[in-house]
């Protein structure tokens, strides 16, 4: 059946087509003739397309004849040509002869008209899904910048990129993935920039995968990174149109799907998971602190805790001793070890902070009140967790906060356990332990075959003026190498001269005296 | 398994620098100041100077065979059976040297912070780590040395320059000391600690530019050397010549009498020898790292990503040798100058063979080079 084809006669057709579909009570067949004369059939599934597009431009353009033909008999071709050329009000049409693809076509939404005498159907692209509007990103709010993300539908999402980049290098390839969800996958990128080598290399990897449904892109990003057991993300994922748009002309491949708000971006380095849209919108000196700000928080959810348990567990000594003094009558009444207070702590931390994420939003801000009353202010008084592990661990979390990936907060905040564990058996000894293994791991892991801590490890100069701080935008004259785009220049250097021109005053009182006589009469 | 021939001169660098800088800096003072007295320093510019001559001979022995690894050309440049003799020698005296430096660091973590601590968990902790660090290809291991390199070299020198508030200049004087006649015997137990950059004999050949390998081993020996020099002057400095030969860790002693100003560390030795831990690490990666590597040549194994783990029992258990610090420090002395003949002596008998056969392969390589075009290529570090 699969491979059939179909037949001149419109009555096996529909035969053969309700077979297949006739048990959904929304698959919709609707009998008329073509012209007046050829009898035919309009087959489409009620709730996945426009009612109005299909009684005004499908079903009255193809009933009448247009005026300007003559009536006459005519041939299966002359009748093809008639109705595509001649009758059809719509763009997105064509006829088909196999069986299973114009089951697939209805499936997706679209409108098939089978006409007697013609042994193929005409495919008519109706398909209309209801969409919500385009909103903030949800997730990457930020204060200066566009205020648009990406919705689940690809085409719109495809636009939004488009609208931004009116260039003709920009591709946008589709394939179709999911062996049942026929989910539409696009691949963009800069035929002039990205390195066809990176483009062939995410095409192949996307078409060796199989899977039933593609839900979302995060089923993509298990199938195409490089490392499934490292807790590190190896593909960023974004909902901001201006940051795929931004990394398309960096030389990156962006990856959307339809049914899902989040584009991948490949390949990925660690650096990009502390930058934001801002530090390239807002001046560079103050959002260089701040992005050393985000590092610090980085630092600071992965380690914090873990150095205050081997310090009190170890090394009081380190501390001044009027502190150290401090922190031992804070601990007076704690009976625990500081290993034990605060691994209880960080965990009941992470469980108030899923259920947060889970619960309703209206019931959200109550829960964290609760959460931070109960388990902070209680847990010390009831001598279950003294003040200063309260305040570390309120440090830790909101320096996971910080950290504008979810997904690298993620990684670091499951690793702060592993740490914590070796800071409570070994001190500041096992932290270093454990911090060697993670950044060895980093060091190893690569994406697309770009070393993981690029610019950093290897060595690149350029790239380090985007990696602690972020350099002026007119000093970022080469795209990051690592990448080996087509095109290494981001700005010709005209530009960057012009910019360097001493600005020209035309406004300072020098060059505007009150008193000086107005040289033309204003008209 | 083996890298992609991706390694910069940059990286060559990082990997001297960091193999030499290791656990060996902590009783280095005391190693000095035993041979020649005030005249410390000198013995440790001498003791590099010794090292230095090593590496050149892997960088002269390394450009005439540039895509060999060591192991590879002794083979063709004294036949297949000596080599491989002299080959095995190598990796055993690596071996030894990585136990060596796990036991020698297990031993100063038990004895300054971890104290109920057994040295075994210590030495396994590290080996361990060193082990899992060696799966990664070489191109990896190089990311690592040249990761690593400021973490070491930042706090040590953070050391030098705080501890110059306590030192005295009168310390350091006469430079030469009181009894230059052990200057030389000094130098070569200096020479010691650099031992460990014979890993570069396996790293050259995965460079993108074998033949420019001299500068970035120059610079990293200096770095390096400069390091120890500092070290040595810093602590003689501070404690007096005679004051040292008491000292087990001077360097240790000498984070001791530092502190962060402002108080925001009231003491350093804890913090200091934790970041230490990477310093050795590196240094261990060097050595085991050369190991497994020439075994992998020896053997003709095409992948060594089992091997680290296999030996791991071998190593441990040398490790586990020695009864005391004592009796460690003894040995590892003794097999220290042993390897110096290893390390210097067969090197720079391979090289004066190599000349009189006229043996190097770099000229045909240098023909399919051409074609490939590789070494027209500016160096892009």
């Amino acid at each position: 059946m699969a491979s059939a084809k179909l037949t001149n006669r419109l009555d096996d057709t529909l035969q053969d087509l309700d077979r297949e579909l006739g048990k959904n009570s929304d698959f919709k067949v609707r009998r008329f003739r073509v012209f007046g004369r050829y009898p035919a059939a309009m087959l489409h599934f009620s709730n996945i397309n426009d009612q109005e597009l299909i009684n005004t431009n499908i079903l009255k353009a193809l009933m009448y004849l247009p005026p300007h033909l003559p009536e006459t008999d005519r041939t299966s071709e002359q009748l093809k040509s008639a109705i595509l050329q001649d009758a059809l009000y719509h763009s997105e049409s064509k006829f088909e002869r196999e069986m299973s693809a114009v089951v697939v076509a209805l499936l997706r939404g679209d409108t098939a008209v089978v006409v007697d005498g013609l042994d193929e159907a005409l495919l008519i692209g109706t398909r209309q899904i209801d969409k919500r509007g385009i909103d903030q990103p949800a997730t990457e709010q930020v204060i200066r910048g566009p205020r648009e993300g990406f919705i689940e539908p690809l085409a719109t999402n495809i636009a939004l990129i488009r609208y931004r980049l009116p260039t003709k290098s920009l591709r946008v390839e589709t394939l179709v993935l999911g062996e049942r969800s026929h989910s539409q996958i696009a691949v963009c990128y800069l035929e002039d920039v990205a390195s066809p080598k990176l483009v062939s290399e995410v095409k192949k990897r996307l078409s060796n995968i199989r899977l039933p449904a593609i839900l979302d892109t995060g089923y993509l990003e298990q199938y195409i990174e490089d490392n499934n057991i490292s807790p590190f993300p190896q593909v960023q994922y974004t909902e901001r149109p201006d940051k795929v748009v931004a990394n398309l002309l960096e030389g990156r491949v962006a990856i959307l799907a339809d049914g899902s708000p989040l584009a991948l971006v490949v390949p990925t380095v660690f650096n990009q998971f502390y930058q934001t849209v801002e530090d390239y919108t807002e001046r560079f000196l103050l959002m260089s602190a701040i992005r050393l700000a985000r590092l610090v928080a980085l630092i600071f959810s992965l380690i914090f805790s873990s150095l205050y348990v081997a310090i009190i567990s170890y090394n009081p000594e380190l501390i001044p001793t009027e502190f150290a003094v401090a922190v031992a009558g804070g601990r007076a009444g704690v009976p625990f070890p500081a290993i034990v207070e605060v691994l209880v702590m960080e965990i009941t931390m992470e469980v108030l902070r899923e259920a947060t994420i889970r619960l309703p939003q209206q019931v959200g801000g109550a829960l964290s009140i609760v959460g931070v009353l109960v388990i902070g202010q209680a847990a010390v008084a009831a001598g279950f967790a003294s003040p200063i592990t309260v305040v570390i661990i309120a440090l830790t979390t909101i320096g996971s906060f910080a950290t504008p990936a979810y997904n690298a907060a993620l990684a670091l905040r499951l690793l702060r356990f592993p740490i914590i564990v070796m800071a409570g058996v070994f001190g500041l000894y096992g932290i270093v332990i454990g911090l060697i293994l993670i950044v060895n791991h980093l060091l190893s892991l690569k994406s697309f075959g770009v070393p993981y801590l690029s610019p950093l490890v290897p060595g690149n100069f350029n790239g380090m003026k985007d990696l602690l701080i972020r350099a002026p935008l007119f000093s970022m004259k080469k795209r990051p190498a690592f990448l080996y785009p087509r095109d290494a220049t981001r700005r010709s250097s005209a530009s960057v001269s012009a910019l360097k021109e001493p600005p020209s005053d035309v406004l300072s009182p020098a060059n505007n005296r009150e008193n000086d006589p107005p040289k033309e009469p204003l008209p | 398994m083996r890298s992609d021939r991706e390694i910069t001169m940059i990286q060559l660098g990082s990997v001297v620098s960091s193999s030499i800088i290791g656990v060996g800096i902590l009783p280095l003072p005391l190693f000095a100041v035993r041979a020649g007295g005030a005249g410390a320093p000198l013995v440790a510019m001498l003791g590099s100077m010794i090292g230095f001559a090593g590496i050149w001979l892997l960088v002269a022995l390394g450009k005439r065979f540039p895509r060999e690894t060591f192991v590879q050309y002794s083979q063709s440049i004294v036949g297949k059976w000596p080599a491989a003799v002299g080959s095995l020698l190598i990796i055993v005296y690596f071996t030894v040297l990585t136990a060596f430096g796990a036991r020698e660091f297990g031993e100063v973590v038990i004895t300054s912070v971890l104290k109920n601590t057994p040295v075994e968990v210590t030495v396994i902790v590290m080996l361990l780590l060193t082990a899992v660090s060696c799966r990664q290809d070489l191109t990896a291991f190089a990311y690592i040395q040249y990761f690593y390199l400021p973490v070491i070299l930042v706090p040590a020198w953070l050391i030098v320059i705080l501890s110059l508030k306590n030192a005295d200049f009168i310390n350091l004087l006469p430079l030469w000391g009181n009894e230059p006649q052990g200057i030389w015997r000094g130098g070569l137990s200096i020479a010691n600690l650099f031992q460990t950059s014979f890993v570069i004999s396996c790293i050259i050949p995965a460079m993108k530019h074998p033949n420019k390998a001299l500068i970035p081993c120059v610079w990293g020996t200096v770095l390096a050397g400069a390091m120890y020099v500092a070290i040595v002057a810093a602590a003689v400095g501070v404690f007096g010549a005679e004051e040292i030969r008491l000292l087990l860790w001077p360097t240790l002693e000498l984070a001791k009498t530092t502190s962060l100003p402002a108080n925001v560390l009231e003491r350093m030795d804890a913090a200091f020898l934790s970041i230490w831990v990477t310093a050795v690490f590196t240094t261990l990666h060097c050595s085991y790292t050369l190991t497994v590597v020439s075994m992998a040549d020896l053997f003709k194994l095409k992948d060594y990503r089992a091997l680290p783990i296999f030996l791991l029992p071998l190593v441990f258990m040398l490790a586990m040798q020695p009864q005391s610090i004592v009796q460690m420090y003894t040995t590892i002395h003794f097999i220290g100058q042993l390897g110096l003949l290893l390390t210097i002596g067969y090197p720079a008998v391979l090289l004066l063979i190599a000349l009189a056969r006229g043996k190097r392969s770099d000229g045909v390589d240098r023909k399919s080079l051409e074609k490939n075009g590789l070494p027209d290529l500016p160096a892009s570090d």
